[in-house]
């Protein structure tokens, strides 16, 4: 951690951001009220970084990684401004054939909470994750999918190419939609609660996951979360979200060691009640 | 010790599920063979990771499963055979509270319908006093004003408020234990422990005991008496300090998977890759957890440890090595149990 941290730093400032978010609403149009889901927050993510966005449910976390990556379906936006960039490119302006090829090529992917409910449930892995696959040249498309479970921590993966999303354990599809997600070959990896439904000790194998492959790309990270145990374990910095507002930004370390603001406190309070013994160990 | 309120005897449940092929079934024994004693006014937690039977557990002791094997039973009468009073007395005194509350409150009727319908039930207030009872019930599980909530639909409540309305629904009777599967892991941390500090309140001031099922096993160390481990469909461990002095593997290892929200620890940061876990289907000869067990021994191959009790305390582990682990296992500094009264948790 120390030594990530030394090296970014200081080269960080010189390098132009990877992902800049600037002023950022976004208001939904529920019933004939309208919520500020998102109102007015402002991001940055350089390459290579892992940013942690952590917030209680409904402070509008997910809704901020859903509005950049602009993957907002059947929703009536009541609101939608700011200023977008990613890599240089303006995110709001863009047409969405451009933004479809973004998502495809090495641009960004997205990972989410419960893979059941994104995988297709009638066709095999293999075929899933080879769609997903950006060409490369020197990989067959089959080689590209036994590679990139290879990577995300599948072993056999022969066998594992002709399984349904039903025949694997929460983890394994984690995993399978982690290997989705790098297929295109991101410069940024939203991840929205990428191990709340799994058992702790899965948890960790996935959060390991991650966070090899993170360093061994050279990838960014956004890693979306109510859970600070995550924040601690793998995220550069953290952004404390409440109410649809940035309350708090900070070096994870000095997050925790000096919360600015009552409710971050309280939040960091809260995650090490609820995990009595290591105030002793 | 006084007699259980219920007790478990080699009780096992087995589900068969057609194999994907069609062809032929497998077997998963979801309980294998595990005993247990509930006491009045105990909280009882029963950890594990999912797919080791706590929330079958649950629903054996509550009789919504009929075991494949062994038997269950209700003050020294067994479960399936309960009939007329006693077997309503059964259904008074053992409540249950949900994972997800809003799936076990019928969307279509306000709080005030829905409470008033057990109050019928089990004529528990005339007709013309009724409103005023619930509106007790429901202070007391901090709904205040309780006038604010009786009216409303559950989609008109959080999630937490839901939960509340859930476990004044499970009070209302005054049952002596209420079995809660999961009842926290729906909720955000700040509403987890306002649960928590609601579960502590009631014991006191009523003594009724709780058997709740999780996989947390930070937010069971603050309210538990006694812990079991269940793995793979057996309690591996059971006891009351399995915390700060874990005696099985497994439990060790659920224990160090917890992430502390502790940056300069950064364990994920340099440990070795974990091993994978077994499929559900398999289970080995000799003790079960043997192919996640850095610690197994030739006997361990051979021969199926079965729960026995420590020299010391009242903790049973079911490992053939629980006496040389105890030393290594022991957590530095540890033996002290968190303050149980959650002092700053509503804060």
């Amino acid at each position: 951690m120390n030594t990530s941290q030394d090296s970014d730093i200081p080269a960080s400032s010189s390098q132009p951001l990877l992902l800049d978010v600037k002023d950022l609403h976004v208001h939904l149009r529920i019933g004939n009220q309208i919520v500020r889901a998102v109102d007015g927050i402002s991001l940055e993510v350089r390459h290579g970084e892992c940013v942690g966005i952590v917030g209680e449910s409904g402070s509008g976390k997910s809704t901020t990684a859903r509005a950049i990556t602009k993957l907002m379906p059947n929703v009536s936006l009541a609101r939608f401004s700011g200023d977008l960039r990613f890599d240089g490119l303006d995110l709001l302006a863009m047409a969405d054939r451009d933004l479809r090829r973004l998502r495809k090529d090495s641009g960004f992917s997205m990972i989410f909470q419960d893979p059941l409910g994104y995988l297709n449930p009638t066709q095999r892995i293999g075929k899933q994750i080879g769609e997903a696959v950006s060409r490369d040249g020197g990989l067959s498309r089959e080689q590209s999918v036994w590679s990139l479970l290879d990577e995300v921590g599948l072993p056999d993966a022969r066998n594992l190419v002709r399984r349904y999303p039903h025949e694997l354990s929460g983890g394994m599809r984690q995993r399978v939609m982690i290997a989705i997600a790098l297929a295109s070959r991101p410069k940024l990896l939203f991840a929205d609660e990428p191990t709340t439904a799994l058992d702790a000790t899965v948890q960790l194998q996935v959060l390991q996951t991650l966070y090899r492959v993170q360093r061994e790309r050279n990838m960014a990270v956004v890693i979306i979360t109510h859970d600070l145990g995550v924040v601690a374990e793998l995220c550069d910095r953290v952004y404390v979200m409440h109410s649809g507002k940035v309350i708090e930004t900070a070096a994870t370390q000095d997050l925790f060691a000096r919360p600015r603001h009552a409710y971050s406190a309280r939040l960091i309070d809260l995650s090490t009640h609820l995990n009595p013994t290591e105030r002793y160990a | 010790m006084t007699a259980p309120l219920l007790s478990l005897r080699g009780i096992e449940q087995t589900y068969s599920r057609r194999n994907a092929s069609g062809w032929g079934s497998t077997t998963v024994r979801a309980v294998d063979g595990v005993d247990l004693d509930v006491f009045e006014g105990e909280t009882l937690a029963v950890v594990g990771e999912s797919g080791s039977g706590k929330s079958t557990l649950a629903k054996l002791l509550l009789m919504l499963n009929s075991p494949t094997n062994g038997k269950a039973f209700f003050k020294g009468e067994e479960l399936g055979s309960l009939r007329g009073p006693l077997q309503r007395e059964f259904r008074r005194d053992v409540q249950a509270v949900f994972q997800d509350p809003a799936s076990s409150l019928n969307p279509r009727m306000t709080v005030e319908t829905a409470l008033r319908f057990i109050v019928k039930r089990h004529a528990l207030r005339s007709v013309s006093d009724t409103r005023r009872f619930l509106a007790e019930c429901l202070t007391r599980v901090g709904l205040n004003p309780p006038e604010r909530y009786l009216d409303r639909y559950p989609h008109e409540l959080s999630g937490g408020q839901q939960q509340r309305v859930a476990i004044a629904r499970a009070m209302m009777i005054a049952p002596k234990v209420i079995v809660a599967d999961e009842p926290l892991s729906s909720l955000d941390v700040s509403v987890q422990a306002q649960i928590l500090d609601l579960m502590r309140d009631l014991r006191r001031s009523t003594n009724v005991g709780f058997v709740v099922i999780s996989h947390d096993l930070g937010a069971m160390q603050s309210i538990s008496d006694r812990t079991a481990v269940m793995y793979r469909g057996r309690i591996v461990e059971i006891g009351d300090d399995i915390y700060a002095r874990p005696k099985h593997p497994y439990t060790k290892l659920l224990l160090d998977a917890r992430l502390t929200a502790d940056p300069t620890r950064g364990r994920i940061r340099s440990m070795a890759p974990a091993p994978s876990i077994p499929p559900l289907a398999t289970t080995p000869e000799g003790c079960r957890f043997r192919p996640r067990c850095d610690y197994a021994v030739a006997l361990c191959e051979t021969a199926d440890p079965i729960l026995r009790p420590m020299h010391s305390g009242q903790t049973q582990v079911a490992c053939h090595r629980a006496e040389d682990l105890l030393r290594l296992f022991e957590i530095p500094g540890g033996g002290k149990r968190a303050p149980s009264t959650g002092d700053g948790l509503t804060a």
